[in-house]
């Protein structure tokens, strides 16, 4: 009988423990391969989440202009600042208030002036990434930004640009892109948060089931920064049918913003 | 005797496509990727005392290189001349001329290489512009505001059209392809036109016609070797020209409703014809096309032209046009 | 016929129609500045030199100066150090219509006339550096 109930036992941890190697097996996701082996990332994404707002915890909050009532008001957010807070520099705290303050005129976004890195992944529209043999493409719909990132044998910048120069290499199914020659013009959110020309990005994109990808961003700029600070979110991919970039040039949107002090007054 | 030989030089270029066939994409599509960038020197519109002629004979094809060549000389020389009068325009050696060719023209059809004419509707529409201003095109002399500068100055897009026309600097193009995707990427003003690519284009729709976009909207398919985009959705807010922009002698303002088809073919290791159609009977009473054959250049870097960015100009022409107000204004009532 | 051979081979579009020159620099406003490169601006779509000029009082003036796409230059292997803080330079061109302190650089040179970023690098910076 005692052996009758132990071989029981014994199946039904074995059953037990298959089953879990079973699940364990299939949660280890495999992204689909693209023509060259690597993991294909390919695809239309999105970010869900409040980063292009403010990167840190923040309270909903009044807007810049109260004339648009609650549509031109901040929604609250959590933090995707993986140490919670940005660590700046004591004397760089000012300037980041003073951007906060100045955000209506002052943020770049609002004089549509290309995102930069790594912001442009999490503005609030789909951008497209393009594996291709002449290296991975991503095509933003803000400011018709778009960025070619090179996987060959890493260049370096002449100049410094928006969009900064892009060197990418495999890291297993991880695309691991190095940013460097950004112009610390574009800021890393609508709270003013900023960097200098010395920023250095290192993103990291996996492809984790098929509809999310993860991405991470790690900062370094010593001249604002008192160590180096990491965020990372889900991209969400865009399963619509129909799902396509649309054009957001938006320069037409912001010349008013921009120019219009300078235009010729009616006559009185 | 001039439609013979355009017919000799259709069947040409039609036997010479034929012949090459591009390698394969690892996914098996013809191969067109590469840098491509734009070769400056060919108008728009063929000269009307060269008729039907598609090319240059040798003795004016010798005459433009040497023409080219002098120039060049003139760019590369090392120390100024002490007595040369600057002029308003940046160095001359700040320019991408490019290599001369034969091309009589850009447009190859109709035969005389001319645009045909604009429809009543389209020139009547073009004087009452802007309430008689005319659409912004060169500069007129007129700044009381951003939108009196054309497309180009406030660095919005140059179109489609305007992208690809070379001009004397940044003709960067260059074409990425992955399993379903075209990406067509120019330099001035750094788009990258994302182009699905289906055999059966019920499966990429074109968007619905109330959403319109500078860029239009784009949809590819193979024809044999060839890529034929067809794009559609457009505005009627840019021109076609080299810059998008409606110089005097461009094709200038077109109607919204205006199809393009663009043909790209390789047709050597290392040249691209580009083609493209404009088809837009609102505007011009019939289709019009013209060829732009690119050459690979793999040692061309394509850069980051942040227009909007760093558009100093554009508070500074607004600003001295008001100077100018000022002055003129002060001195009248003295 | 030979005469009209003369007209053929010129393209439409003049060199640099597509900018606004004469909207932006006053033509009857004739400038040569020679300063100290304080800045280089590789920025599109013309980039642009700032040089401090002492005036005959011994005041000193920051001027801006607009050249060129960084583009060409940066495909012809110049960089964003190819001009170093601290270069003379020559500047003739014309003043801005708005009055301030900005010129176009129609010729650039270094002050023994030979012109910027043609032919080699920058002679300034040291040889071990190109």
């Amino acid at each position: 009988m005692r052996v009758l109930v132990l071989t029981i036992v014994a199946f039904w941890l074995a059953a037990a423990q298959a089953s879990a190697q079973a699940s364990s097996q299939s949660a280890a996701y495999r992204a689909p391969r693209s023509f060259d082996g690597h993991a294909d990332l390919s695809g239309i994404y999105q970010a869900v989440n409040t980063a292009n707002w403010d990167l840190e915890d923040h309270s909903p909050r009044a807007g810049t202009m109260w004339e648009t009532g609650a549509i031109g008001s901040e929604p609250g957010g959590q933090s995707v600042v993986e140490e919670g807070a940005i660590p700046y520099k004591p004397e760089a705290v000012a300037k980041k208030k003073a951007n906060f303050d100045h955000r209506r005129t002052a943020d770049p976004e609002a004089k549509c002036y290309m995102p930069g890195i790594p912001r442009a992944n999490y503005m609030p529209y789909p951008f497209q990434i393009l594996q291709t043999p002449r290296g991975i493409m991503f095509v933003y719909e803000f400011a018709s930004a778009n960025r070619l990132v090179n996987m060959g044998k890493p260049e370096e910048a002449g100049s410094d640009t928006w969009m900064g120069t892009n060197n990418g290499h495999w890291e297993g199914d991880t695309l691991v892109i190095d940013v460097t020659g950004l112009n610390g013009l574009a800021w890393f959110d609508r709270a003013g948060n900023y960097a200098s020309s010395h920023l250095h990005v290192v993103e990291r994109f996996t492809r984790v089931d098929p509809y999310h990808l993860t991405y991470e961003a790690a900062m370094e700029d010593p001249t604002v920064f008192t160590r180096p600070w990491k965020i990372s979110m889900p991209l969400y991919r865009k399963v619509e049918k129909n799902a396509q970039l649309l054009e957001f040039k938006c320069v037409e949107f912001a010349e008013e913003l921009l120019y219009g002090q300078y235009k010729k007054q009616p006559s009185k | 005797m001039p439609a013979c030989f355009l017919l000799i030089g259709i069947l040409l270029q039609a036997a010479t496509a034929q012949n090459y066939a591009p390698p394969k994409t690892p996914w098996g599509d013809p191969d067109l990727q590469g840098m491509w960038p734009g070769n400056f020197g060919v108008p728009l519109q063929r000269p009307e005392n060269l008729g039907t002629r598609t090319t240059l004979t040798d003795a004016e094809f010798a005459q433009k290189q040497a023409q080219a060549k002098r120039q060049a000389q003139a760019d590369n020389e090392e120390f100024a001349a002490p007595d040369a009068k600057p002029g308003i325009n940046p160095p001359s050696y700040w320019t991408e001329r490019g290599t001369p060719t034969r091309q009589t023209s850009l447009i190859i059809d109709p035969p005389d290489g001319r645009l045909p004419a604009l429809t009543a509707e389209e020139q009547k529409l073009r004087k009452e512009a802007r309430g008689g201003k005319g659409f912004p095109g060169e500069w007129r002399g007129e700044a009381a505001s951003y939108e009196d500068l054309n497309i180009y100055y406030r660095c919005i897009t140059r179109g489609i059209l305007g992208s690809v026309i070379p001009v004397v600097y940044n003709n960067g193009n260059e074409i990425l392809q992955m399993p379903g995707y075209v990406v067509f990427r120019n330099e001035m003003i750094h788009e990258a036109r994302v182009i699905p690519i289906d055999a059966a284009s019920s499966k990429h729709p074109h968007l619905s016609s109330a959403i319109r976009q500078y860029m239009g909207d784009s949809r590819g398919h193979w024809e044999g070797n060839t890529l034929v985009v067809e794009t559609t959705n457009f505005t009627d807010l840019d021109a076609i020209g080299s810059n998008g922009a409606g110089y005097p002698g461009d094709p200038g303002h077109h109607s919204a409703d205006m199809k393009l088809i663009e043909r790209f073919t390789r047709v050597g290791p290392n040249t691209l014809n580009y083609q493209a159609t404009i088809d837009d009977p609102k505007t011009w009473t019939k289709p019009w096309t013209i060829l732009i054959p690119l050459t690979r250049n793999e040692g061309y870097q394509l850069l980051e032209y942040a227009c909007h960015e760093g558009n100093i100009a554009m508070g500074d022409i607004l600003t001295g046009a008001r100077a100018e107000e000022q002055k003129k204004e002060n001195d009248s009532s003295k | 016929m030979r005469a009209t051979l003369a007209i053929i081979f010129l393209a439409v579009v003049p060199a640099w129609a597509h900018h606004a020159f004469q909207a932006e620099f006053d033509s009857t406003k004739p400038i040569k500045l020679v300063g100290k490169v304080t800045d280089m601006e590789w920025i599109n779509p013309h980039s642009w030199i700032h040089i401090d000029v002492t005036n005959p009082d011994g005041t000193v003036t920051n001027w801006m100066v607009e050249c060129g796409s960084p583009n060409i230059m940066l495909r012809r292997g110049f960089t964003k150090r190819s001009l170093e803080v601290g270069t003379v330079l020559t500047i003739q061109g014309y003043q801005a219509k708005n009055g301030q302190n900005r010129a176009n650089g129609s010729s650039v040179t270094f002050q023994d006339g030979k012109k910027l970023f043609v032919g080699g690098s920058n002679p300034d910076i040291p040889e071990d550096q190109k």
